[in-house]
């Protein structure tokens, strides 16, 4: 940033007059931006070679020794069912605590600013606080928790409600970070957004219902979409709140990893990662191809189009 | 004298499979054993002890220390009829995977769930937390069951439901010593391995064969030296050296540990319990302290052929994993079909070659692939497992000096 | 949520107090399922840790009721891994900054068409477990990967960074920095060009602009960013463990050891409502010092 601001200083001594002089140091800030922006993703990405270079080690045991090529542990991931099973586990995590985190995330957001002001201060403070408690805090206190009403020997079920814990503990659990993450980020968004569409649309006696979904909605949907990202993102590969509050036959992926550490961590899970990273990078790439070839005929109506004609 | 020989003629019995109803109706035991298994409420429930005749659980093992509590129910029968479904919770890749679909077929179990834990301290908070009841079985260090008898975790075991028991070696079986005996039948040896020094010879030219030496040698390689992140392992080096307990709780005692630790943390390179060997693989480190896994990987590969594995003669712990049942069990038959399974010889030599850690069931260990058995990151050499220089960790992790010592070492390592 | 019970106030005086009465009953429905969420699985289980931080120790771990300060007392006793995780986590956030902003700003403003992908293309290497991507870190930064390729180069045996802190900060930038971008790309990318321009034309320089306003549009997510890098950071305990070697000793490794190596809730319990008590404080403290001499106009947009 240091860069910017002396080219961009020099620049605003000459004012507006030196346009010639303008538009070189901002060739030269494009150019910076384009390389910041394509380092960040080596950056990101690096990492993920060695992952998948490394999903073809031919060692027995660990994945950091080094034993030559082999296709073992693509046939150890696909012959074996319980990998599949916490893979599949995982998806479930991630995907059920995404759209619950999603929606009651941006419902929160959008109520939040009709609440008055003595009901948002304590709102507020119970986000906060729910990004601040340190993972490992809230983990085992959800797990005290949940056994003291809904476990073996809790109050829900002595009175004769069986629930247990399984899938929708660790999703109630996640949800909690999550729907704040949603909500700040929604937040983000609206904050200072221009009402006038929305009066616009009610001026033309548009139901608030049709208001929302065509002139709400759209503007939040950058948001809409990061939050459901990260949330996935982060439930998916969770390991602390998971391994805490998962019951029977609900081990993800992570806990298989972080389980694995003992005898040493294999490369069996660098192979889940690069078939992953092979079916959605070939599903973005085709999804990709698809909205190009539309976008030259004409209205672009994929998500990905959607989203990035918000900008323009 | 005369109770061990009884020992170890019956063990022989077990082994030798003689069909048990022939056994003992020759032995003219056959009346009683069926009166005592229609008194014995565990048998009766089961299935396939109710169907079994002649099957006879003897009485509920002695709490003495002595006598092998395993080997006290030669006329064991194992459960055959399964509730078609095992839930365990275990640490990842740690049954071989023939096995499991060997089960799944010899006892028509349909679903085979396998959880994972990644250490015991997280298994235990779990279940301090409240999280019991939703497992059959799982695979805790043998330190833990202390604690989790203690919590009511986890179930005394029906050694009348498991024959196969018999097969372990009394030494691993009786883990707990005296008064806390009788928590050997709360547990099922699973296997077992050490702490030890580790070295690249390459580098490391002096001999080091005991921890005094470890720490003697420290200095030289300063800032080139690994240690597994765990404190149970990291006090048996100065403990050890200093000729006590490892397991030793004696302010007086720490206290001259932590002098020894003091000295030894700014020589530290890493904490690292995931990837030391790779640590060693690369030189960043030439002198460990660790456990055995990775170990045997390195001698094998020519560029680190000079890579070694040391039992310090000055005596170091030895951890075991053991079998446990969960308190109230869901599937209960299952649970012991599946633990008498797995201490079936053939299978149990399987596990130990898949797992490339030590068996504790003397009859698998015959069977064991010669390779795996001579390597002495997995089978102690016989000698220095009867020597006593193995000694099982207790469960003192949670002793205040023991704590204000490690937080004090895990701030300080690397920093002169 | 039918479109009958949505109806806001419209100017009508008769039906205006039916239509207060309804937006009330909208602002409800819109608020409720997280305030469940937050009462149910938040304030509930930081009772618990608020009674755990007064109890005494089990015999075997745990906790057993009682009344007694002794567990905060040792947590004031203590204060340096505290201190040692705000360090890691103020230069973590201002990295992720530097980093993430720039980013943010190019794919809101200059990557048109191909924005959807790379925002996708920013969390699908998080799509890979956690612990296996540090052991890529561990093998790029190793005497094997870049680190001894440096040392050769330069002859410099001892230089390193795995084992230090920068191992460790280049660990807490790489695992958050998703967190610290898309709350900038979301108020970056509703930005209005024609405010930039109008800017420019005014005979504003680049810096100006940005300065006056990007800057301030891009000030909510700012503020977001950095709360959602900072606090994660303070808490993280396996990037310290396993780029640091071990040798940073934090707030987090100080409530693993309690809650799980010492099973002393207690005393884990008391270091953690400490730890939130501060946090909280501190964050007020930073949207309020962030915001201050902005009018916040929240209108609502339903």
């Amino acid at each position: 940033m240091s860069t910017e601001a002396q080219v961009l200083t020099g620049a605003r001594a000459d004012g507006g007059r030196a346009k010639a002089r303008i538009d070189r140091s901002g060739r030269w800030v494009e150019a910076w931006l384009r390389g910041h922006t394509l380092l960040v993703y080596l950056f990101l990405y690096l990492p993920i070679v060695v992952v998948v270079v490394f999903s073809f080690n031919g060692t027995s045991r660990r994945v950091t020794n080094w034993e030559g090529l082999s296709l073992k542990w693509y046939e150890f991931v696909i012959g074996s069912r319980e990998v599949q099973k916490y893979l599949l586990n995982s998806v479930i995590v991630g995907l059920a605590t995404g759209i619950i985190s999603t929606i009651v995330g941006t419902m929160a957001a959008l109520g939040l600013q009709r609440t008055p002001r003595w009901f948002r201060a304590p709102f507020d403070a119970l986000t906060y606080i729910s990004v601040i408690v340190p993972e490992i805090v809230i983990a085992l206190a959800t797990l005290v928790f949940f056994a003291s009403t809904i476990g073996p020997e809790g109050l829900v079920t002595s009175v004769g409600w069986k629930i247990g814990f399984g899938f929708h503990t660790i999703v109630a659990a996640l949800s909690l970070f999550n729907i704040s993450l949603v909500l700040l980020l929604v937040r983000a968004r609206l904050s200072g957004m221009d009402r006038t569409h929305v009066e616009a649309s009610y001026d033309l006696y548009g139901t608030p219902w049709r208001t929302f979904w065509q002139i709400t909605f759209p503007q939040l949907l950058p948001a809409i979409v990061a939050g459901f990202l990260l949330s996935f993102t982060f439930s998916f590969d969770d390991y602390v709140i998971t391994t805490f509050v998962n019951g029977s036959g609900t081990s993800t992926i992570p806990l298989y990893v972080f389980g694995q550490i003992r005898k040493g961590v294999t490369p069996a899970t660098n192979a889940v990662a690069a078939v992953m990273l092979l079916i959605t990078l070939s599903v973005l790439i085709v999804g990709q191809l698809l909205t190009r070839r539309r976008g030259a005929t004409g209205r672009d109506t994929s998500v990905a189009g959607m989203i990035a004609e918000q900008g323009a | 004298m005369a109770e061990q020989d009884l020992d170890a003629l019956l063990k022989r019995m077990a082994r030798a499979r003689v069909p048990r109803r022939g056994f003992l109706a020759g032995s003219g035991l056959a009346g009683l054993s069926a009166f005592i298994a229609a008194c014995t409420p565990g048998a009766s429930s089961s299935p396939s002890a109710s169907n079994a005749a002649s099957s006879a659980p003897s009485s509920e093992p002695s709490s003495g220390g002595e006598s092998p509590s395993a080997a006290a129910s030669p006329s064991a029968v194992a459960v055959t009829e399964t509730e078609g479904t095992l839930l365990m919770y275990n640490w990842a890749d740690y049954v071989d995977p023939d096995n499991i679909e060997k089960f799944k077929t010899d006892f028509k179990v349909t679903d085979f769930t396998y959880d994972t834990y990644a250490s015991n301290e997280e298994l235990l908070t779990k279940l301090q937390g409240g999280a019991a009841g939703q497992w059959d079985i799982g695979a805790p260090t043998c330190e833990f069951v202390k604690a989790m008898v203690e919590g009511d975790f986890i179930e005394k075991l029906d050694w009348s439901k498991l024959p196969n028991a018999a097969l372990i070696d009394p030494q691993f079986q009786n883990f707990y010593k005296d008064a806390d005996a009788d928590l050997n039948n709360y547990h099922l040896p699973k296997d077992w391995g050490t702490t030890g020094i580790s070295l690249r010879t390459k580098v490391v030219k002096e001999e080091v064969k005991t921890w005094k030496q470890f720490f003697e040698v420290a200095p030289k390689y300063s800032g080139r030296i690994v240690v597994v992140d765990s404190p149970g392992d990291v006090f048996v080096a100065p403990l050890k050296s200093l000729g006590y307990s490892l397991n030793s709780v004696d302010p007086k005692e720490l206290g001259e540990a932590r002098e020894i630790l003091r000295a030894f943390a700014p020589h530290v390179l890493a904490l690292n319990s995931d990837t030391y060997d790779a640590q060693l693989a690369n030189e960043e480190a030439v002198l460990g302290l660790t456990w055995t896994g990775g170990i045997a990987d390195l001698v094998d590969k020519p560029e680190t052929a000079d890579t070694r594995y040391v039992i310090p003669e000055d005596g170091t712990l030895y951890w075991m994993d053991t079998w446990v049942i969960f308190k109230n069990p869901p599937h209960p038959n299952s649970a012991y079909a599946f633990l008498n399974f797995i201490q079936d010889p053939a299978v149990q030599a399987k596990e130990s070659e898949t797992n490339r850690y030590a068996t504790a069931n003397t009859e698998a260990k015959k069977l064991v692939d010669p390779k795996v058995l001579a390597d002495p990151t997995v089978f102690v050499p016989d000698d220095v497992v009867k020597s006593g220089l193995l000694e099982g960790a207790q469960d003192v992790s949670t002793d205040p000096l023991r704590q204000e010592i490690w937080e004090e070492f895990k701030s300080s390592i690397g920093k002169h | 949520m039918t479109s009958p019970a949505l109806a806001q106030p419209r100017p009508a005086a008769t039906v205006a107090a039916a239509g207060r009465w309804r937006a009330r009953l909208l602002t409800g429905a819109l608020v409720a399922p997280a305030l469940a969420w937050y009462v149910i699985l938040l304030v509930a289980p930081i009772v618990i840790v608020v009674l755990f931080s007064f109890g005494d120790r089990g015999k075997t771990g745990g906790y057993v009721p009682a009344f007694t300060l002794e567990n905060y007392a040792g947590a004031i006793a203590k204060p340096e891994p505290f201190f040692t995780s705000l360090q890691f986590s103020v230069i973590g956030t201002i990295l992720c900054l530097l980093v993430g902003l720039p980013l943010a700003y190019f794919i809101a403003t200059r990557a048109r068409k191909r924005k959807a992908l790379l925002i996708v293309l920013l969390v699908i290497p998080f799509w890979t477990s956690f612990l296996i991507r540090t052991y890529a870190w561990i093998l790029i930064l190793g005497p094997d990967g870049i680190v001894g390729f440096i040392q050769d180069l330069t002859g410099n045996t001892s230089f390193r960074i795995l084992g230090t802190t920068w191992g460790v900060q280049l660990g807490l930038v790489y695992g958050y920095l998703p967190l610290m971008v898309f709350p900038l790309y979301v108020t970056l990318e509703r930005m209005d060009r024609t405010l930039i321009e109008a800017s420019k034309d005014l005979g504003a320089g680049r810096w100006a602009t940005f300065r006056q306003v990007t800057l301030p549009i891009a000030l909510p997510g700012l503020i977001t960013g950095s709360i959602l890098v900072f606090i994660p950071m303070m808490g993280e305990y396996v990037i310290p463990q396993l780029l640091g070697y071990g040798q940073t000793f934090g707030i987090g490794s100080a409530l693993y050891l309690r809650f799980l190596e010492a099973r002393n809730w207690p005393s884990g319990s008391a270091m953690a409502v400490f730890l939130i008590l501060i946090m909280l404080i501190v964050v007020t403290a930073y949207v309020w010092f962030t915001n201050r001499g902005r009018t916040v106009r929240d209108v609502s947009v339903v």
